[in-house]
Parts: structure tokens; sequence; C-alpha cells
């Protein structure tokens, strides 16, 4: 992204700008250091500006010839970041070409300085921040939990544009390349050893030190391809190449159904370069940038990416200040509550769980310790977080210990009934402010609040299933709610890792009315004919992870038809008649009999009953099918922005891709309607 | 000076060494107790300024059992701890370094209790055998190491277990308590009179719920365990006769059914100043009136020195024994409690009224986890003194190496 400066005219005020790369000379032992810190910006992002005042270090160094030379950031807990993005969105394809080629060459000068060159890297280090890192010879890494290391590119529908596609896979062999390149991966700092993308880890307070005798002892190697034989043929063979390339093409294709370019794309850039040679590979990593950035997949991608960021602060607007959380009692310990009671011991609060006996808090501590062990060992927390996190959660089968909790969070069965019990004896307990929260998917929380005693502090906090992967929780703000008790639960879901959004107390709220509104739409194409699988597949094929019957069963035929009276008991609508009918057949859902479809073990086909019940012959014309219903679903949450249920369309967008699956690559409802004039 | 008032506790179920708690060790068991007790009370970890734990079998990890329930149960890191032994009666040495801290006021809070883990009681190397890793380990050379484990012979390689024998007598606590029996006159029937006693009393105590209210559950592997398991229902006299004696096989009166099993378990209890206390707005369950310590020639009569700690903690408290209303004294044998109620008569200090005594059954029946009964005593003594609305309580530990606590609770509510 290098464009035209203007040439700086001083003007006895104005100092010139602070360079954001600084070449040091060597020191007594001969090593000399590029140090970057971005004057502008806390994450050292890369702009014009840095590749430029790189590329004067770079020369810098090369006239020097220092023994060694360490590449460092001067910022405390972040090395590199990646692009700008506001240059990746606004600049035409031709320039970003320009840019990512001008990237390439300023990186590849780097590596070809001719002594030893060692990354130290301090904080987070992707996109292309770890570019820059893997054009050194050598990488070290400090100890610290803000290491992130990766090329997550693909993930936001680019790809690696600084050399990135070709220096991994000569760095780690293919296969490793193509699985952290293809997943997005980022690793912490002994993830990131184990996988070999750095070369030591060290305490953060020798980093620099590290470095530096790091690059004394160690000469210039030319990249192996690979820790085994195995991983170097698959690099550097041909036929074990093409082999691990076609695999991984099918396995992209299987999960994308094309809509998706840059992993193929990043596929082909990392193939050209590994047959061709490293200039063809950059070539092809060029074009390959410049051709995606500009597409609507793309654009979308960042602006969801953009969009979750900037929710951190977006989703206070019009809210109290949060009160401080650092008690949480959670009651109800089954799948989803203990879900939220490690979600909510990983944020660091003292988390106390209650259950109806001791037998049911012991499967629900149990449940906490395996999550956290599973997740310790994919690398999201060490050994002693883990064990720390773990540590934070006790429970019993009452309210003892629950008396100072800051917040309270139900994950009971969802029977009004059932949750106003828990309130009226949770109010015999707690604070008067300490805040209720419900992660009830439909119940009006106005009515679970009814007759409490200060109901004021009284809301919802609906996750989504299960609660460790799905990164939406969306906030219901009854009425009568304190905006200080709305603020505390928007906060602490963040907290735990999670975006929030913020809606109003209105039937289903908004995620489960829109896809109740799909879903009843979906039943209604059954009932004229349309055959089960092929609507399920016609959504899938558009983009779905799942199709809406599936879904259907997944959640439960009772608990669908429940949500599905509630929302259309709100819009003056008729339920079908045909679930209330399985039902009572005993074709419950996926792990209770059945219902669309029959399930043994992994095969599933239809339930033939379904076709008696509708009296019609089925057909698998799919045609429209997934338009029509995503229409429906969009239309839906049109009107939840109308009736006030939502406040913004950002909000309706990122709740529909974060908590439902709306197709990430069509930018959420408001977005795909607005590109096509849906009403 | 300020006293020290027992805000409540809780302990874990007592299960037969290496049996329900087999998977779990030390550790697991003291954190479990000290979170019920903590969540009990309604206490703040960010309110505890120290944490001490009694502990006798010390697995090498956790040398400092106190300092790792703290982090453990991820309680603010800058909370003091320290761990304690005085075998059998560690706990109450515990609570009473607790109360003494609170008493001199550098602590306002403290959590103080013991655990034990018998299922983890570590095993050592004979000498030889350790030399000759620790050589082996050093050696520079193939060759050198060889020659180090060359000279280890067979016999050398069993593991050694732990004896609980005392040093200086060679005897170990059952041989020390058969003395005491013949010493005392104490027949075997009364004994076994004893042992059915502390039986029917602790399951009553289960059965009306009073036990209950003071065991937490410990979650094992996704199962909770909720009850004590070593009580005998359908234990008799008959039965218990039948039983052969354990450490004297020609002339013994102890067995197995007069004496307290092997026991994994934890207890704790929640200390505080009165004014903390008020200022938290807890109640005060009761405070520490007096204690104290004493000790025999481990020759003598090894687990009789409760018997000298009770006059001196009596004196201090300036109370006489017919002032007490509830006791709480550790039966680690039949023999020695029979023992202990003679020699206090015999010495003048008076008759204890064995309605008053242990009356939830003890140690035989409950079971004793060596560095946990200290608290258990007294957690159950102050929750029956509440029970009763009794004012004083006494409560009394036996110790190998002829050590003896002796400790006054008082309630004033």
């Amino acid at each position: 992204m290098i464009t035209e400066r203007p040439a700086a005219v001083p003007t006895g005020a104005d100092a010139p700008p602070r360079a954001s790369v600084t070449f040091v000379p060597a020191d007594a032992a001969g090593v000399a250091r590029i140090v970057i810190d971005r004057p502008d910006d806390a994450v050292n992002a890369i702009d014009p500006k840095m590749i430029e005042d790189l590329a004067a270090a770079i020369a810098e160094a090369r006239a020097a010839r220092p023994r060694a030379l360490v590449v460092e950031s001067a910022k405390p807990d972040q090395f590199v970041g990646g692009a700008d993005l506001d240059l990746v969105t606004t600049a035409n394809a031709a320039d970003l070409e320009r840019a990512s080629r001008a990237v390439q060459q300023v990186f590849s000068d780097l590596a070809a300085l001719p002594c030893t060159v060692v990354a130290a890297i301090g904080g987070s280090a992707l996109g292309g921040g770890f570019e820059l890192a893997l054009a050194c010879d050598r990488r070290i890494a400090a100890d610290s939990p803000s290491v992130r290391v990766g090329l997550p590119e693909v993930s936001i529908g680019l790809v690696p544009a600084a050399g990135g596609t070709q220096r991994l896979p000569r760095l780690v062999g293919l296969p490793r390349a193509l699985d952290l390149l293809l997943a997005g991966r980022r690793l912490t700092a002994r993830r990131a050893l184990r996988s070999g993308l750095v070369d030591e880890v060290v305490h953060p307070a020798v980093l620099s030190r590290a470095a530096a005798e790091d690059a004394l002892r160690h000469g210039k190697a030319a990249p192996t391809g690979g820790a085994t034989p195995a991983e170097r043929a698959a690099t550097w063979l041909a036929p074990a190449r093409a082999f691990a390339l076609s695999k991984a093409r099918d396995r992209v294709n299987a999960e994308t159904k094309g809509h998706y370019d840059a992993p193929l794309r990043c596929l082909d850039a990392v193939a050209t370069g590994l047959a061709h040679g490293m200039a063809a590979g950059l070539d092809a990593e060029a074009r390959a940038f410049a051709a995606l950035a500009p597409t609507e997949t793309t654009q979308h991608l960042i602006r969801l990416l953009r969009l979750t960021l900037r929710q951190r602060k977006a989703a206070f607007d019009g809210l109290g200040t949060p009160r401080p959380v650092e008690r949480v009692t959670v009651i109800g310990l089954g799948f989803m509550g203990s879900g939220i009671a490690q979600a909510a011991a990983a944020a660091s609060a003292l988390v106390r769980g209650r259950e109806r006996d001791a037998a049911a808090v012991a499967k629900g501590l149990s449940t906490v310790r395996s999550l956290t062990t599973e997740a310790a060992k994919k690398g999201v927390f060490d050994r002693r977080e883990a064990a720390r996190i773990i540590g934070r959660v006790t429970g019993g089968p009452d309210l003892a210990g629950s008396a100072h909790a800051d917040v309270v969070i139900e994950a009971v069965f969802e029977d009004l009934a059932t949750k106003r019990r828990v309130v009226a004896e949770l109010e015999d307990v707690i604070r008067p402010d300490a805040v209720i929260a419900s992660n009830t998917s439909a119940l009006p929380i106005a009515e679970i609040a009814a007759g409490a005693r200060h109901p004021e502090r009284i809301v919802g906090m609906h996750f989504f299933s299960p609660v460790h992967k799905m990164p939406l929780v969306e906030v219901i703000r009854p009425a009568a709610a304190d905006p200080e008790a709305v603020a505390t639960v928007v906060a602490l879901a963040s907290a735990m890792g999670k975006t929030p959004i913020v809606v109003g107390d209105g039937p289903g709220f908004y995620t489960t009315r829109v896809i109740s509104a799909m879903i009843a739409d979906a039943f209604a194409l059954v009932i004229e004919g349309v055959a089960v699988d092929a609507i399920d597949r016609a959504m899938t094929d558009f983009g779905w992870p799942v199709g809406p019957l599936k879904l259907a069963d997944e959640v439960g035929l009772e608990v669908g038809a429940h949500a599905a009276e509630t929302v259309a008991k709100a819009r003056g609508l008729a339920v079908p008649g045909i679930i209330a009918t399985l039902v009572a057949e005993g074709f419950k859902g996926k792990k209770r009999g059945g219902g669309f479809y029959l399930y043994d073990g992994k095969r599933q086909t239809v339930n033939p009953r379904v076709y008696e019940l509708t009296g019609v012959a089925p057909h698998a014309r799919e045609t429209g099918v997934a338009g029509r219903l995503t229409t429906t679903f969009v239309r839906e949450a049109q009107r939840c922005l109308e009736e006030g249920i939502l406040r913004s369309e950002e909000e309706g967008d990122l709740g529909a891709i974060l908590g439902l699956g709306f197709p990430p690559f069509l930018g959420g409802p408001f977005t795909y309607a607005e590109e096509r004039g849906i009403r | 000076m300020p006293r020290a008032a027992i805000l409540g506790g809780a302990r874990t179920p007592f299960v037969r060494a290496g049996t329900l708690f087999a998977e779990l060790d030390v550790l697991d068991l003291a954190r479990a107790a000290a979170a019920e007790a903590l969540a009990r009370t309604e206490t703040d970890p960010r309110d505890v300024d120290e944490v001490v734990f009694g502990n006798v079998a010390r697995p090498v990890a956790y040398h400092n059992l106190a300092r790792e329930v703290v982090l453990a149960l991820s309680m603010p890191s800058r909370i003091p701890a320290f761990t304690v032994g005085l075998a059998c009666a560690s706990a109450c040495v515990a609570i009473t370094s607790a109360a003494d801290h609170i008493a001199n006021g550098t602590a306002d809070v403290v959590v103080a209790g013991g655990s034990e883990s018998l299922t983890n009681v570590p095993l050592t190397l004979s000498p030889r055998f350790a030399r000759a890793l620790i050589g082996a380990s050093q050696a520079k050379s193939l060759p050198a190491k060889a020659r180090s484990l060359a000279e280890v012979r067979a016999a050398d390689i069993a593991p050694v277990a732990p004896g609980i024998r005392e040093t200086s007598t060679g005897l170990t606590m059952g041989e020390s308590a058969e003395r005491m029996a013949a010493i005392n006159g104490i027949a075997r029937s009364e004994q076994d009179e004893w042992a059915l006693r502390s039986h029917q009393k602790a399951a009553a105590g289960w059965d009306d719920g009073r036990i209950a209210r003071e065991v937490g559950p410990v979650y094992v592997d996704g199962h909770a365990v909720t009850t004590d398991t070593h009580i005998r229902r359908d234990s008799t006299l008959e039965k218990l006769a039948t039983l052969p004696p354990v450490f004297d096989r020609e002339h013994g009166t102890i067995t197995a059914g007069n004496a307290s099993p092997l026991t994994d378990g934890a207890a704790a209890v929640v200390l505080a100043s009165e004014a903390k206390a008020r200022e938290l707005g807890r109640e005060v369950l009761a405070t520490i009136r007096a204690y104290s310590y004493a000790a025999v020639d481990p020759a003598d009569q090894l687990l009789i020195a409760p018997a000298y700690a009770i006059p001196v903690a009596l004196r201090r408290a300036g109370l006489s024994l017919a002032d007490i209303d509830v006791f709480e004294m550790h039966e680690a044998f039949a023999a020695q409690v029979l023992s202990t109620l003679k020699v206090l008569e015999q010495n003048g200090v008076g008759a204890i009224p064995l309605e008053k005594l242990n009356v939830m059954g003890g140690s035989i029946a409950l079971g004793h986890p060596f560095g946990a009964t200290g608290a258990r005593v007294i957690l159950t003594l102050a929750n029956e003194m509440k029970r009763r609305g009794a004012r004083y309580g006494l409560a009394s530990v036996c110790a190998a190496g002829g050590n003896g606590a002796a400790i006054v609770l008082e309630r004033t509510a």
C-alpha cells in the first residue's frame, strides 16, 4: 500500500513525524536492531509509512554490515499487527496488488541480508506482523499470554500478501502450513514452539537479550520444509505434494461449498510457489490478494470483523455504567449451565454453581473440568491457567455461598413456573442490586420477573449452544430494567469472550424469533410438498450450517413448537398442526425418538410419517427454496428493527451470523436485504 | 484480648482409606472442606487473612498443604498460609494458632482445619537403594552408573511403608493402647460397649440430620460422595466380641471393631475476631475461651495426655468440669477413652457425665483422618452447643508422641 506521499513542508511549528521504524547500530557484541514503534497506533498495524521506514532501516542495516540483527517492537505486549484494514477496504485492486508486491519486496530484502536476523516476538504477531517474522531467519517468542502468532487472513476472505504463503510451508512443511493457513490458527507461544513457528520461548524480561544471543549463535540456514521425512516429502516431492494439496482442496470444497474463494487461492499460491519457485509464488500471492479484497464476500467478512471489534464499546450505547462482577452464581449445571459456569470462571469470576442435588452438582463440575482441560489441550489456556479456572468453580445443592453474588445466571428448565420459583428463592438470599440474568431462549423476561421484589435487576442473557464455541450473547433488556444492570451483564458477556447484542423483551426476542419464523416457513414448504431433505440440502448448499428441519430436530420439536407458538401468537399467525401431531406420536427430536428425520447411529433418513401427515407426495425441486426461506428470515429481522426489538442493523447482522449461522459471506440479513432490495 | 469466634465450618464425608477417595489426594480433600466452609459461612475469600492446615502424612509435593489450598481455590495469592503437625491433634494446633493470631491482632479472619489422605502416604526407599539411585543419577558415565546400581541387593528394593511406631519406644499406637487398657483395667467387654455406643449414636446423628448439616459433598469424577461410610448400623456386642485382637494376639483386648479406622477426609472452620464477625454481620457459633496442650512420657501411657491437658484448660477458663455442658473426645481406641475418663476421676478433675460425651458418636464410628479429626471434634462440638443452647463445651484429642490437646468453647448467644 505504498501511495505517493506529498513532500513534507516543515512550517516551523510542525516537527517531522517520528519514524515508525528505527535502525539501531550494532552494540559492542556486534548486534544491530530494527525497532518498530508506530507513534500513532497501539498495535503497530502495517501501513505505507511503516513499510517505507522499514525499507530505510533495512538499507541502513545492509550498509552497516552488523554481525547479527534483531527485529523487535518497542511496544510491550505487541509485536506487529496485520495490514491496516481501512486501507484494504478503500484501495482498488491495482493499488492493492502494487502494495502487496512492495511489501513482499521489502520483506525479501530483509531475508536477503547477509547476517542472521532474529525476530523478538513479545506480543501479538498476526497476519502481516507474522509475515515479517517469517522473513527473519529465526523467531524467539516471550512466554506471555499476549503472544499470538499465525496467518488468519483466510478467515476474513483474504490471503497473506507479504510472502506468508511462501515462507510458512518452507519453514514448517506443507501439511502443517496448510492447516495453519486454512484454519487461520492463532497460536500461543508454546504451541508455536511445538509447531515450529518459533525457535525458542523465553521469559519476557530476557526476550531482547535472548534474541541477540540467538542471532550470534546461529548462521543463516535454508528452511527444511518440515520436521519429519514425511512432511519434507509432502513439501518438496511433487507427487506427495500433489496428493496433500488435492486432499486439502477436497476438504475446503466440502466445507465451503464454493462460497469462499480465499482458501482455494491461498492453496494455489502455496502450490505455485513450491512447484515453480518463490518468485512465481509471490506473484500468485499478490494477484490473489488483489483479486479477493474487492469481492463482496471479503468486504462482508472484513466488515464483520470490524463490527465485532467495535461492538465491544458499541454494546454499551444508551446503557448505564456496569457494576463490577467478581462473583457469579449459576443456577443449573446442565449442558448450558456448566458451559456458562466454565466461561465465567475463565473470565476470572469466582463461580458458585447450584443444582438440585449433590449428584447433579458432581456432573456439572465434572463437565466444567473436562471443558477446561480440553481447551487447555487445544492451547486456549496453559496448564496453570486451566488449574486456576477449575479452582474458581465450586458448587452445592443449595444457595450457600451465593449471598454475595454480583450476578446470578439461571439456566434451569425452560418453564415459567420453575424460573419464577428460582427468582423467589434467590431474592431471599442475594443483594437487592445483584443482577439476575435468565438464559431463557423465548420466555418473556417481564413474565419471569413478575412478582419479584426487585424486578429492575432481572434481565436476559441468552447464550447459544454449545457455550464454549458460540460467540454470541443476546442480552435482553426489559422495559423495567435498570440500565446499570443491563450494562453489567453486557460487560460480563464481553469478559467471557463473547460478543453481546442488546435486544428488547419481545416474543422470541431477536434470534429465537427470526429462526422460528424461518423454520415455520420451512414447515410450510414441507406441507406444500417439498421433500424434507431437499429443503435442508438447499439451505446448506446456500451457506447455512444446518438445514431448518434438521435444526428443528436438534433443538427438539417440543421446545421448537413452544418457541414457534410464542412468536406466532405475537404476530397473529397459526402454527402448523403437523408439529403437535409428530410430538404426540412420540417424535420429539433428534435424541427423543426422531422428528423430521429418523436417527440410527450416524445415519439419518427422512421420517416417512411426515409425508403421511402432509398427505402430499414430496418432490425434490429445490429451486427458490433457499432464497424464500432466507428472505423470510430477513423480513422478520427487519420487523424486529422496526418494532425496536433490535437497536441497529449492525446488531441484527452480528446476531444472525454469530448466533444463528446466517452465512457470513452474505454479510448478515440487513446487508443481504439492502443488496437485493428486500423490504 | 479479643477472642476468636468460630463462624462455622464443614467437613468432607469420612471414608475408609483407599476406598471412595482413592483417586483424590490430601489437597483435593482439604480444598473441598475449605470451599464448603467458606460457602456455608458466606465468607468472601478476599476477606481471609490466613489459612492454617494440619496434616500428618506429608506427600513431598504438598509440604505446605495450607498454601496449596489457597492457590488451588484461586483465593487471593496474597494470603499467607502454613501447615502444622501434632499427629492426631494437628487440626487442634491449626485452630488454636489461628485463634492466637486473632487474639493478638495479626489476623482478623482465618480458615483453619486439617486433612488426611492415607491413600497417598509416601513410600520411601530403603537407604541403600536410595543412595544407589542418587549415585547413579549423578554419575557421569554409563559404566559409573552401572557400578552404582550393582551394589543393590534384592532385599534393598522393597519400599518401606511408614510405620506408626513411636520412635522412642518402638511400640505402635495399638500396642501402647493395650498397655493403657491393662494399667487402667479396661475390660474387652467395656471397650466393645463403647464401640457399639459410638456406632449407634453416629447412626442416629445421621438419621436425624444433625451430622448431615456439617458434612459437605465431595465431587469425585462426576459423582458425589455425601455420607460417612464407616458407620455400622448392624453392629452388635455379639459381633464385636467375635473380632480377634489385633495388637496382642495372645492377651489383647483391642480389635478392629473398638479402634478407630484408617480414614481419608478433611474438615475446616472459619474463625474471625468478634469485632470482624459483627462487621461482616455473621452469626458467632462459639468462641474459643481457653486451651491447653500437655505431654507425657510415651513409654508411660502414650495416649493419656488429654487427662492432663483438660484440667489446665479448665483452670485457664476459670471453670470446673461440672460447668461443661457438652464434651467431644477423640476416640483413638475405646480403651483410650475409657482410660482417660478413669484417670480424670482418679486425679480429682471430675467425672464426665456420659450423656454429655460424644453425643453423636466418635472417631470409632465416624472415622479418624489423622490431620482432620481436631477440626471435626471442634466443629461438631460448636454445632451441638448451639443445638442445646449450651454455654460451655470441651473438646480433647490425644496424639502420638504422648501429646494431648484440650479446648474450651463458649457460647454467649
